[in-house]
């Protein structure tokens, strides 16, 4: 059975990620989705707003997705792949939507490492919401929205008819720039374009560096293969060493030992995918090239550890 | 080893002390690295023989690391105890 596509929608508070949603699910594109949603606090308003997902929402009780209820996001998500085994349920899609305070991280995490739902699951897409209204004021004022927006694979700019979005996208460019970005005037905007494929397909990969709001984005490049060890060993060096500094890393790597046969690799502070190797090259450069959106790390830091660790490696080889 | 890559290795050294948080110092020597931190303490790190890393507090042994990840954890142990340590985790969700 191939596995089933799960998105993330989060946002900071107001950003409008429920009324996103709410328009969404009465696309047709969509119509076979369920939701799981969360509330934060007594009532759960979130749940009552999202209308068009009947009986496939899930409400999470009792506070913040990312921080108290991760058994529950598993639980829940376990709930519904069994009930869709059994044919009590049809969906093609899981939507998560966070909460405004949510940090996405954990929950990605819980997706991706979970034994009991991982393997079911596909990571699709993480989509952020940000209001153009108050948007520049949040980032300013509370990190977690900027490590929402610094996550995300999609964003998308609201209410965009109360205050010129111009700036605000542009400083969300520096901020996220692999991130497509899309204008949603009441929640409406094109589905296709936000659930089109796994996040993996158009990591940027540019040798611009950008940095905003203490998160920077670079891209470490090497035009020689690199050793499988050596991948291995640097990877191990950064979730040791890094942990949450290292926001999200999408990659392909030229390995020694799988000539032709890139390596995929993708993780999100210190859990990975395992990586996944592509039958081609999808393009003419066959260098290795691996985007970093983090804060607080240097990419010289991280080119020159790459350097040390392969030298190594390779000494070790010929010794 | 030569100069290019001893200044390498000092140059990776001195950003992971920045990543830590650790105010130290690394400088080259004619044997390899010196690390000095504000508190006095130095710490010398040498080459070893075939492969790997020798760490020297004054004239004690601290350890022999085979290469820069052990190195790397134990001079974090030995300089930021309490920065953050973390461990790789590969999930079981395929990529593709």
């Amino acid at each position: 059975m191939s596995a089933l596509p799960v998105s993330v929608v989060t946002g900071f508070l107001g950003s409008g990620k429920t009324t996103l949603l709410s328009r969404l699910l009465r696309d047709p594109a969509l119509a076979r989705t369920a939701v799981i949603v969360n509330e934060f606090g007594e009532v759960g308003l979130d749940h009552l707003l999202v209308e068009a997902s009947d009986e496939e929402v899930v409400l999470l009780e009792g506070g913040c997705l990312c921080c108290k209820v991760r058994g529950d996001l598993v639980r829940t998500a376990g709930h519904l792949l069994a009930r869709r085994a059994r044919g009590d349920a049809a969906f093609d899609r899981i939507v998560v939507e966070t909460t405004g305070l949510a940090d996405p991280a954990p929950i990605l995490q819980a997706l991706m490492t979970d034994r009991e739902i991982a393997h079911a699951l596909r990571l699709e897409s993480v989509i952020a919401t940000v209001d153009c209204a108050a948007g520049d004021a949040t980032l300013d004022a509370h990190p977690a929205s900027v490590k929402q927006a610094a996550l995300a694979d999609r964003i998308v700019l609201t209410k965009t008819d109360l205050a010129d979005s111009s700036a605000l996208a542009e400083r969300l460019r520096r901020l996220n720039p692999s991130a497509p970005q899309l204008v949603a005037l009441h929640g409406k905007v094109d589905a296709r374009r936000l659930f089109d494929g796994s996040p993996y397909d158009r990591p940027l990969y540019n040798s611009e560096s950008h940095a905003e709001s203490g998160v920077t984005t670079f891209c470490l490049r090497r035009s020689a293969p690199l050793h499988a060890v050596t991948l291995s060993l640097f990877l191990q060096v950064l979730a040791e060493h890094c942990g949450a500094k290292l926001l999200r890393l999408k990659g392909l790597v030229d390995v020694v030992e799988s000539p032709g046969r890139p390596a995929l690799i993708h993780g999100v502070q210190h859990v990975f995918h395992p990586p996944a190797w592509l039958d081609a090259w999808p393009d003419d450069d066959r260098s290795t090239r691996i985007v970093v959106i983090a804060q607080g790390l240097e990419a010289g830091w991280l080119q020159d550890l790459i350097e040390v660790l392969d030298d190594e490696v390779t000494a070790c080889s010929i010794s | 080893m030569s100069s290019h890559k001893t200044a390498r290795v000092a140059r990776v050294l001195s950003g992971a002390l920045r990543v830590w948080g650790v105010s130290a110092s690394v400088e080259l020597d004619s044997e390899g690295l010196v690390m000095r931190t504000p508190s006095g303490a130095t710490l010398k790190i040498t080459p070893a023989v075939p492969n790997g890393w020798l760490v020297l507090r004054d004239a004690c042994t601290l350890g022999t690391h085979a290469g820069l990840p052990g190195l790397l954890r134990s001079l974090r142990e030995e300089l930021a105890p309490e920065a953050a340590g973390g461990r790789l985790i590969i999930g079981a969700q395929s990529l593709l």
